[in-house]
């Protein structure tokens, strides 16, 4: 077994950083012990690390997962562009079973660490829009798959370059994202045309809205809907960003700046 | 039958010997009492879930190191008062005691004690779960000062719960009560002092969200600063302009009116 060593040594022969995904008190304090300070990559900060990067999604993708820590380890300044890291993350078990080794820089910058961390909203409340938009697409409106539009951020600007289409039946509430009951009711409300309005707090401010921003200069992959040429333009108009799923085939997408940030299947989550 | 014999057996045995007779009676039936009230009171806290409130406070804590819960020990001090009453009463039958006086100061002195008691365990769970509760509200909180509130809160409960118990044993609080009403006034004052903004934006807003006279999205202008509303919450609102975001009190839309551009 001294080949499988090797092989092993190999991998993380003159590594400049070690990340932990997700890591167990007693590994984290296994390399602080032998002064080893690594980043740490997980969803809460529990072994109370230094250098911590927020995962906002439990990402099932392990390159994914990978992507995003070291981006969010960029964007913190905790390693720099062609360092060599070292990955520990868990794969298939409850503990860490996986170490792979990655240069940074590697990725195209994807900015999914600045769609959670700089965006207008708060991190937490991207995340809930997401989640209900996953949900939505795992299960669907009464079984039938639907489409959806979720425009976060930046609201007073989004609503003055959109019109209503019906009666805002979220006028005069003052309901946020994340509530139980209120996804219950953004799922009701989901066959409705036209898009959601969220604020940067979280406050479910219209449905029923339709955008019109303009849509020069915006590119989005051939084959994608008005849905999606809509949610494009506003992020590029305003602020904003803006979280999709996708009528036709079922993912979820995120918009920034007019371009797509992050690409999920709801199946997978 | 039994009735009959048993007071004809009391007549024939002296004075003395029918005291110690009821005696012992009153000392029986305050041990069944005192057993019942506990039994009672046990139940009530139970169907109060008492016992469910005060899981985790340091007190339940140390009442399980000793083996037993806080409903048990309430239930004990409860029925050990009773069954103390009963003590007493044999004690006076038997003319232990050398003066009528003492009996009458005994009798009076044992519920103020008891109340003591009572406050003072109830003044303990009280505190430690203001601690917990205070504490749990301020997690989110990332600073390490505002374990201070939580302190601040039980110890607070604590003073006034044994300046309850000592005035109920008739010891001089007359210096406690002053400190504490300066204290009182000292944290009401400075409070109401220091969140006096707070308040009155945080009543402006209550009134703003119910009305929403203006809402995200519109273009106002409040104290001559104009722009888009992005967010409206109780204490602030939120406008934006070019770049430019101003966080504008809500008491100051209330004072100074707000201007809605319509076009």
């Amino acid at each position: 077994m001294t080949e499988i060593g090797d092989l092993l040594d190999d991998i993380v022969a003159d590594v400049d950083d070690v990340f932990l995904f997700s890591p167990s008190g007693s590994l984290h304090e296994r390399f602080l012990d032998h002064g080893i300070p690594a980043v740490v990559v997980a969803p809460e900060n529990e072994v109370n690390a230094e250098r911590y990067v927020e995962l906002p999604l439990e990402f099932k993708d392990l390159a994914e997962r990978i992507r995003f820590g070291i981006e969010g380890a960029l964007g913190d300044d905790y390693v720099e562009e062609g360092d060599q890291v070292v990955c520990v993350a868990k794969l298939f078990s409850e503990d860490a079973d996986t170490v792979t080794r990655v240069r940074v820089g590697q990725f195209d910058h994807s900015g999914v660490y600045d769609l959670f961390v700089n965006s207008r909203a708060a991190p937490s409340v991207i995340r809930d829009v997401l989640e209900v938009a996953i949900e939505l697409g795992k299960k669907g409106q009464k079984g039938k798959r639907v489409g959806a539009l979720f425009v976060v951020g930046d609201a007073g600007k989004v609503m003055n370059k959109s019109r209503p289409l019906s009666y805002n039946p979220f006028e005069k509430s003052h309901v946020h994202v994340g509530d139980p009951i209120v996804n219950v009711m953004l799922k009701e409300f989901s066959r409705l045309d036209g898009a959601f309005i969220i604020s940067d707090s979280g406050k479910i401010v219209s449905a029923y809205r339709y955008l019109e921003p303009s849509a020069e200069g915006v590119d989005i992959p051939k084959g994608l809907g008005a849905r999606h040429m809509a949610a494009g333009s506003i992020t590029r108009d305003t602020n904003a960003i803006a979280i999709v799923l996708s009528e036709s085939d079922g993912l979820v997408r995120a918009f920034s700046g007019g371009t797509i940030v992050l690409e999920l299947d709801p199946e997978e989550y | 039958m039994v009735r009959d014999r048993f007071i004809s057996w009391l007549g024939e045995l002296s004075n003395a010997e029918q005291n110690l007779v009821m005696a012992m009676l009153v000392v029986l039936v305050g041990l069944v009492v005192g057993w019942l009230t506990a039994w009672l009171v046990r139940r009530t806290l139970e169907a109060f879930r008492v016992d469910a409130a005060v899981e985790g406070t340091p007190f339940e804590r140390t009442a399980r190191q000793l083996g037993t819960t806080t409903t048990r020990l309430l239930a004990q001090v409860c029925g050990l008062f009773v069954f103390l009453v009963a003590v007493v009463y044999a004690a006076s039958l038997l003319q232990i005691f050398p003066e009528e006086t003492l009996f009458g100061a005994l009798i009076s002195f044992l519920p103020k004690l008891f109340v003591a008691v009572v406050v003072v365990i109830a003044g303990l769970l009280v505190a430690d779960k203001a601690e917990l509760l205070v504490d749990e509200r301020l997690r989110s909180v990332k600073l390490p000062e505002v374990t201070l509130v939580s302190s601040v809160v039980k110890f607070s409960i604590l003073y006034v719960a044994g300046l309850i118990a000592l005035s109920q044993l008739g010891v001089a609080t007359a210096a406690l009560i002053v400190l504490l009403a300066a204290y009182a006034f000292g944290v009401f004052f400075l409070t109401g002092l220091a969140f006096k903004d707070l308040l009155a934006s945080a009543a402006a807003g209550i009134y703003l969200l119910l009305t929403d006279p203006y809402s995200i999205g519109d273009e106002i202008a409040i104290d001559g600063r104009r722009g888009i509303v992005q967010e409206i919450d109780v204490f602030a609102t939120r406008i934006e302009n070019d770049g430019e975001e101003y966080i504008i009190p809500n008491r100051l839309v209330l004072r100074k009116g707000a201007m809605r551009v319509r076009n």
